[in-house]
């Protein structure tokens, strides 16, 4: 086993690791900071979001509007202190990444130009056309190769954590290309591992989005908050679950049923007119979205199609110059994928899997409750997004708090001893032999069956609308795949040299365990709140018994312990959430 | 529901700890309209042989990852369709002028390296702070770079470069169209320390314009376009040099 | 099971790379095309040298070319000339900053199609009036 010795260890090339690494060698060009990726970094799951990220610049709107937004569109399930730090960096960081080189679009006049996003007041997302990620991704991927200090340890799968006296002091890695083990030892650890979606089968999440960062946190004794809540986007392509960006509505588009009838008027979302309004009708918030899909596909008013039910997402009215102007890799996408050119026939979509707003409990500083442990973006929940994430909030939260969690790195790394021992060496090397059992197995299952049997019941059980009985039944299920899984999976691929297929294997044993935090975490919410939504006799919000973060102890083999703790609210008491309604009509940029 | 047929895909196998040579292996898999050839792959990893190595990540053409010979065209597995191969086979390889890690995965070092070699990041005139707010960009001075700023790094133009798989020390398309992102870019003051790479021997020289870079960019990002403006740039330097010889910039 | 440390890269060689797609089959006939150009401008020369050397010269060179395998020669010549000349137009904009017209960028097959009937038209001038002066 190699052993290499650092200052900072970010797991995870994404948005995230890659500011976090950024922020530690701005602070101090002497640590060594290692980045550890399962992937190129420019290949990172960051790359895929579309529509755009949050900052204030307008004249017409504020600090407070931004807060409320985000506090209104979690269901109040947000810490509003940690908010408050959000919408006060979110710009800067915004404006950093223009001096950067990030080619956000722009006014005719040189300013950046900003548009809608659902839930918002005015409009407040920055966007580098319908690619927006991609362009912070390699911003940032480029601006991280001017500092020396950032090793790169490029497609290397972290594998676990490893963990002395409640202190993290390093992880456990496998260079995938040889299959080495290789030990990185370090006083300060950065989780940016991205989400969980691939628990689930519909998906607009990329194939590295298996969220085993959680779950090696997890297994280590920190706990998963408010694991429950998953995002359905309400666009995406049926089949492939790709990503239609919400840009598509933020610049105009609408949604219709089979009979042409813009449906989300009937859920609380209309009136029709003005149009177009934020809060209201096709901006309004993912989860009461997807939730009128669900509804129209109950009365029988979605089209049927050989790929599953959809909805119409019509741009044609946008005109020709726009679509391709503003959404011009959705167009692609469209017609690629479907065979459907936006100008000229609407968009068949349907929800699917998003974003996991659950995650690593951590505070503001993105400090975890393991020493030295620190996770920021998707894999963490420092507690920005509540119930229901607003759209356009991640792409800043990586940036925010990517730089948060790379000074907290920073600072601590600076301020404890790296101490060596003969201990570290010896749990990696029975960690690495417990890896390496697996590809011994010479009985056991298909790493794809169980994969796919864990998706179908995390779909049937913990989907859009949830009932006591199904949620029951997947925990019944995730607990039996996990006893099938401890038994063994059969590998057809027995070397060292990247194989995939025991990374899989590796990977689908965290993903058990945070599928099982997740379905627990639903069971016990007798509640519904933003995208927990409950139809067996618990379909209002219960502020009075859970007001309240879930959170998911690891417990061994047995299912998690869930509890819960208190939520920091400042200045905004729970209200109803309230969307559409009569306002002003909103002016298109 | 959509009718499946059965398409042979042939997938170029090398394992760096048996084999010194690659071989082909067939696989008979089952596939709808709408199949990908990276979901072809993904069916026979998951039902057929988990031993069949490939990278793939994002599924539409945006990471960079799934890029592949097919059928001796360097193409993105996922923005590939199955149908358009039937009823004939679809061969598999790994992507051209690289080496071969293992079955269709190809060794990316070299191209890092030459990335970060161009000094791909803006270099500033003078650091600002964020407190000083955006630089002012119009959307005519943004045309002039971002079409290169659309790379995404999928290394097809580098198997479609010959010049790049005789010299491995060419920079190459992918990594010059880059630094001309850069250096064509209204905020960025940098031009004159990315000369030294235009310039050098495994610059832009490199390049004889078969132009079929170009052809292949899933992104339209035409490389070959970039490569060219900058032996106008380059041929400006010589002679500014002679006219300049105390290195004017 | 210890891990291996020096594996295997296997490389495709380059030969015959030229003959994998037709794409480079093309390239290498444009390439080609040169030393058919070559060729003719040293006949050219040739005839000059000949001029030189006074009339009886001249009408041998002349008697020359009007040989089967010269008028061979001067066919797949201008079949060459004509194949590189339309390769050249078509690699055109991509040695071409953007033009913009009215604030919009002038599209690559504007600059193609312009440049390739500047050459027919230039051409067909060019004949007209070496023709026209022939009596």
């Amino acid at each position: 086993m190699q052993v290499i010795q650092a200052d900072v260890v970010i797991v995870g090339g994404g948005g995230a690791g890659l500011r976090a690494a950024i922020a530690a060698a701005e602070r101090d060009p002497s640590l060594r900071i290692a980045l550890v990726s399962k992937v190129v970094p420019m290949r990172s799951h960051t790359v895929a979001a579309e529509g755009g990220a949050a900052g204030v610049v307008r004249g017409d709107d504020s600090l407070e509007n931004h807060f409320d937004d985000t506090v209104s569109g979690g269901d109040w399930l947000c810490e509003q202190d940690v908010v408050d730090y959000f919408v006060a960096h979110c710009t800067d960081e915004l404006v950093q990444l223009e001096r950067w080189g990030c080619p956000w679009s722009r006014k005719e006049d040189g300013h950046i130009n900003v548009r809608f996003f659902g839930g918002m007041k005015v409009q407040r997302t920055w966007f580098a056309a319908d690619k927006s990620g991609f362009h912070i991704l390699h911003t940032l991927f480029q601006t991280s190769l001017r500092l020396p200090s950032i090793s790169r340890y490029d497609e290397f799968f972290c594998a676990d954590l490893m963990v002395e006296d409640g202190k993290v002091r390093g992880v456990l890695a496998i260079e995938i290309t040889t299959g080495e083990f290789f030990l990185f030892e370090a006083p300060a650890v950065v989780m940016a591992t991205g989400g969980a979606g691939r628990i689930y089968r519909q998906n607009t999440n990329a194939g590295i989005v298996t969220g085993e960062g959680m779950g090696m946190a997890y297994r280590h004794g920190v706990a998963l908050r408010d694991m429950e809540f998953m995002q359905w986007h309400p666009t995406a392509l049926p089949g492939t679950g790709i990503l239609i960006t919400e840009g598509c509505r933020g610049e105009g588009g609408i949604l219709v049923n089979k009979d042409g009838y813009r449906y989300l008027q009937d859920y609380g979302l209309g009136p029709l007119d003005p149009w177009p309004r934020p809060k209201a009708m096709e901006l309004g918030p993912r989860d009461r979205l997807s939730q009128a899909f669900w509804h129209e596909q109950q009365k029988g008013r979605t089209i049927d199609t050989p790929k599953g039910q959809v909805v119409h997402l019509d741009l044609r009215h946008l005109g020709r110059k726009k679509i391709l102007e503003r959404l011009p890799l959705i167009t692609e996408v469209a017609k690629t994928f479907m065979g459907v050119d936006p100008v000229v026939s609407p968009i068949p979509v349907c929800p699917a899997v998003h974003y996991t707003m659950g995650g690593i409990q951590t505070n503001v500083r993105c400090e975890t409750s393991l020493s030295g442990l620190y996770a920021a973006g998707e894999c963490s929940s420092v507690g920005i997004h509540g119930a229901n994430r607003l759209g356009s909030n991640s792409l800043v939260e990586i940036i925010v708090f990517g730089r948060v969690a790379g000074d907290s790195a920073a600072q601590h790394a600076r301020t404890v001893t790296a101490s060596h021992g003969d201990s570290i060496r010896r749990q990696a090397e029975a960690s690495a032999q417990h890896l390496l059992s697996l590809l011994g197995q010479e009985t056991g299952e298909r790493v794809a069956t169980l994969r796919d049997a864990m998706r179908d019941s995390m779909e049937s059980g913990v989907g859009i609308y949830r009932k006591q009985d199904a949620m029951q039944a997947t925990c019944e299920t995730l607990a039996e795949l996990r006893t099938r899984y401890r038994g063994g999976v059969r590998l057809d691929d027995r070397n060292r040299a990247f194989n995939t297929e025991w990374l899989t294997a590796i990977e689908l044993g965290y993903m058990l365990e945070v599928a099982e935090a997740l379905a627990h975490s639903a069971l016990q919410r007798r509640e519904s709140r933003g995208a927990h939504f409950r139809l067996d006799g618990y379909e209002e919000r219960d502020d009075e018994r859970f007001l309240a973060h879930s959170i998911a102890h690891f417990r061994g083999d047995g299912p998690p312990l869930i509890d819960y703790a208190p939520v920091t609210i400042t200045r905004s008491a729970p209200r109803t959430r309230t969307y559409g309604g009569a306002g002003k009509k909103a002016e298109m940029t | 529901m959509t009718t499946t047929r059965i398409i042979e895909i042939e997938c170029q196998r090398f394992n760096p700890q048996t084999d010194s040579e690659p071989h082909f292996q067939s696989y008979q898999v089952p596939f709808s309209e709408e199949m990908s050839v990276l979901q072809g792959l993904q069916y026979i990893k998951d039902h057929l042989d988990g031993s069949l190595t490939f990278r793939w990540s994002c599924r539409m053409a945006i990471c960079g990852s799934c890029g592949s010979m097919v059928n001796g065209v360097p193409q993105l597995s996922c923005h590939t369709f199955l149908r358009d191969y039937f009823p004939d086979k679809v061969r598999i390889e790994p992507l051209n002028h690289f080496p071969v890690l293992r079955d269709l995965a190809i060794d990316q070092t070299d191209f890092l390296a030459k990335l970060e070699s161009v000094k791909p990041y803006l270099i500033p005139d003078t650091e600002k702070t964020p407190a000083q707010g955006t630089y002012l960009q119009t959307p005519q001075q943004m045309d002039e770079y971002y079409q290169y700023s659309e790379c995404i790094n999928c290394l097809l133009c580098y198997a479609a470069c010959p010049q790049y798989g005789l010299n491995k020390e060419f920079t190459g398309p992918a990594a010059l169209a880059l630094l001309h992102r850069y250096n064509a870019d209204s905020r960025d003051a940098g031009s004159a320390e990315r000369m030294e790479v235009i310039n050098g021997e495994n610059g832009v020289w490199g390049c004889t314009l078969v132009s079929y870079c170009s052809e292949v960019c899933p992104k339209g990002v035409d490389p070959a376009r970039a490569i060219n403006q900058n032996k106008i740039n380059s041929t400006k330097d010589y002679f500014l040099r002679f006219l300049q010889p105390r290195g004017g910039k | 099971m210890p891990a291996p440390n020096l594996l295997n890269r296997y490389t495709r060689p380059m030969e015959g790379w030229w003959r994998r797609n037709p794409f480079y089959l093309w390239y290498m006939l444009r390439e080609a095309s040169c030393v058919f150009i070559i060729a003719y401008a040293l006949v050219l020369l040739c005839g000059l040298y000949r001029l030189s050397q006074g009339e009886a010269a001249f009408n041998g060179w002349l008697a020359a070319l009007a040989t089967p395998r010269s008028i061979a020669f001067h066919g797949i010549t201008a079949m060459m000339v004509l194949y590189h000349a339309w390769t050249w137009f078509k690699v055109m904009p991509k040695t071409l900053p953007f033009i913009h017209i009215g604030g919009k960028r002038m599209p690559d097959a504007a600059i193609v199609t312009s440049g390739l009937a500047a050459a027919v038209v230039l051409s067909a001038l060019l004949f007209v009036l070496v023709w026209s002066g022939r009596s």
